[in-house]
């Protein structure tokens, strides 16, 4: 082979010079594309300048190239001699642009992974910031959650213990070291008779109506921590006097001083009162069951001695020393009878019959018998009688002796002072079903220590002579027999306010209907 | 009095021109001669080498995952090829020159290259088809353009 065709160096050059500014601007377009979707990323602009410059040189070469064959093959070489330079001088300067742009790839690109870096730090705090955010979010919702449940649940249990604080019917009080009540309920401020505005003002002296009561209190707490059912006595605004059943709790700080106590105290007045009433009720039957017994053993003698005496009356002029004596001995001896016939009432051991009765007519029964004498000693009756009474079932008589001894012994009561009042009403309770009958007069009243006597058997306040002590207990029993009950006030208080006197309530069950309304035909 | 003072102060820039009114050889532009302009080519050459390996290194350090950075790393080590061969091509013209070419009878595209035919003609022939390293470039450099471009696109649809 002695030479080599240059005609494919010249097809390869002229085909390259095409192909390569044909594939120069396709990637140019995808560099634009790029830069285009993300104007802020600074390696698709830099990529783009590098494919810009790239297609300036690779066009500046393959034009020069392509120009240069055409030329030659056209036979104007001399055409080319003068481009030539300009051509080789502009594929200079844009090769060494090229070169100069891609130099400043590393620099970029550290540019870029700082950016990408601080991107990604960004990414990263904002993605902890959505964490911790939608942390606090659930907390701060679950926060309110519980707060609200447990400020509900306080708020009830508040509410509970309040209520049971202001609703408590026993007294509920707090108080301090210096033992002043600091807080006390409704129920206790009325137990004790004062208005809440006294409150800041109470101290537990104030209140106890013994002192050893107090020190007894004081002390245990102090010592113990605790006191149970202690029962003491409370001294009312008024001055009266309460039985009440204390438990109280001593109250430390941390240091386990003493700094307060709280209490509990339940009114057990009424409660004794009634013990009492029972206690009182038990030595009734007891002295009634006696009373009787004695009644029917001493009837038989005093029967024989009547008779006897009566017979001997016979054997001797009623003028005669013997006769006088007789007589005697016949008077007391009817007297005893009669002693022993209202000893077998009070026992209830004599006959009573059963009817029904209207109460009303009772009393004006026993006023026409009574209100003569009465008048005569200055006392007034005053009536309130109901006229629409329902019937009760009784003995009429044994009823009439009864409010005879409430009236007698009111006589008795007022005729010192020279005169008074007797009010007498009748009324039915219809809560009750009970027809109730008052008789108060305006006498010196029942001092409070013979108060739960008046009742016994031979007990009385009256001079020797004029009255046995059966009155009552007789009264106590036919009532009781009645199944009715008696309560006694004394001073009596009307309207909050007490009045000198003693009243009498007598009340007794109303009669069945079809009884009442067959006694009303 | 002032035309005093006015004289005495352009008294220092007479002092200056006064050498430009003696004239003699001034060496002011530096004259460029013919090589110049192909040493100029060929430095181009070796920094576009030089900035094309730089470019090599600095992608294969970034480590970017898309396939298309490769392509670009492909495109690099083909114009480095290129750079190397037109490099050659420039220097042997110096060499194998016009004397060595016949026109033909039908003119520039029936030349030929006369022998007798040595290494260095033979390399010299064979750096006039610089554009089968050339085109190659360009190929990878329009693929990694390309596979860039979807990557992103990719990317930026997860």
């Amino acid at each position: 082979m002695n030479s080599l065709p240059m005609l494919p160096a010249i097809i390869v050059d002229m085909a390259g010079s095409f192909i390569i500014i044909l594939l120069s601007f396709l990637s140019l377009r995808y560099a634009w594309l790029l830069i285009r979707k993300q104007p802020e990323n600074f390696l698709w602009g830099f990529l783009f300048y590098f494919c810009l410059t790239l297609v300036c040189f690779s066009v500046s070469r393959a034009v020069g190239h392509l120009l240069k064959q055409i030329l030659l093959i056209s036979g104007n070489q001399g055409q080319w001699h003068v481009l030539a330079p300009y051509s080789g001088g502009f594929n200079t300067l844009l090769m060494i642009s090229l070169a100069a742009v891609s130099i400043y790839y590393h620099k970029g690109i550290e540019g870029y992974h700082a950016i990408q870096q601080k991107a990604r730090s960004l990414r990263d705090a904002n993605a902890q910031l959505e964490v911790s955010a939608d942390k606090l979010l659930k907390l701060n919702l679950n926060l309110e959650g519980i707060v609200e449940r447990r400020t509900k649940k306080l708020s009830a249990s508040e509410k509970k213990f309040r209520n049971f604080f202001i609703n408590s019917k026993d007294m509920v009080y707090f108080c301090d070291s210096a033992n002043k009540l600091v807080t006390m309920n409704n129920s206790g401020m009325e137990m004790l008779g004062y208005s809440m505005e006294d409150e800041p003002k109470l101290q537990l002296q104030d209140i106890f109506c013994n002192r050893e009561d107090l020190d007894n209190y004081l002390e245990t707490i102090i010592a113990v921590g605790f006191v149970e059912d202690l029962e003491v006595e409370f001294i009312r605004a008024d001055g009266t006097v309460i039985y009440v059943l204390l438990s109280a709790t001593a109250i430390y700080d941390d240091k386990r001083e003493f700094i307060a106590c709280e209490g509990i105290a339940k009114d057990l007045t009424r409660v004794r009162t009634m013990m009492e009433q029972l206690a009182s009720s038990e030595k009734m039957a007891s002295v009634g069951q006696m009373a009787a017994g004695v009644a029917h053993e001493i009837n038989t003698p005093l029967g024989v001695i009547l008779g006897y005496s009566q017979l001997m009356m016979d054997d001797f002029t009623p003028e005669s020393e013997e006769g006088q004596s007789l007589q005697v001995i016949e008077r007391q001896a009817k007297a005893c009878r009669k002693i022993v016939a209202d000893l077998l009432k009070f026992s209830r051991q004599s006959e009573s019959a059963r009817e029904n009765i209207l109460l009303n007519e009772v009393m004006e029964d026993v006023l026409a018998v009574t209100e003569h004498s009465l008048n005569m000693d200055h006392i007034h009756i005053h009536r309130d009688l109901d006229k629409n009474m329902p019937a009760i079932v009784g003995d009429a008589e044994k009823l009439r002796q009864v409010f005879i001894n409430f009236i007698n012994n009111a006589h008795h009561a007022m005729e010192e002072q020279g005169g008074g009042e007797i009010f007498l009403s009748c009324h039915y309770e219809e809560e009750t079903n009970r027809v109730v009958a008052t008789i108060r007069d305006t006498g010196h009243g029942i001092p409070g220590d013979v108060l739960a006597k008046i009742f016994d058997p031979f007990f009385t306040t009256k001079s020797v002579g004029k009255g046995t002590g059966l009155g009552l207990s007789v009264s106590y029993g036919i009532i009781q027999e009645h199944g009715g009950v008696i309560e006694v006030e004394s001073p009596v208080t009307i309207k909050g306010d007490n009045i000198a006197g003693t009243a009498f309530h007598v009340k007794l069950p109303v009669a069945l209907r079809e009884t009442a309304s067959v006694t009303n035909t | 009095m002032n035309r005093i003072k006015n004289t005495l102060r352009i008294l220092p820039l007479l002092l200056l021109l006064t050498p430009a009114v003696f004239p003699g050889n001034a060496w002011a532009v530096q004259s460029h001669g013919a090589p110049e302009g192909l040493y100029v080519h060929q430095l181009a050459h070796v920094f576009y080498t030089a900035a094309m390996c730089y470019l090599f290194w600095g992608i294969r350090k970034s480590g970017f995952r898309p396939r298309g950075w490769r392509y670009l790393q492909a495109f690099c080590v083909f114009m480095v090829l290129w750079n190397v061969v037109a490099f050659t091509g420039h220097s042997l013209a110096a060499i194998v020159d016009s004397a060595h070419f016949t026109g033909g009878e039908t003119g520039y595209l029936s030349s030929r290259l006369l022998g007798p035919l040595s290494s260095v003609k033979f390399l010299y022939y064979f750096t006039k088809l610089d554009h089968l390293f050339s085109v190659p470039a360009l190929f990878f450099l329009y693929l990694g353009m390309k596979n860039i471009y979807r990557s992103s696109c990719e990317e930026e649809e997860e």
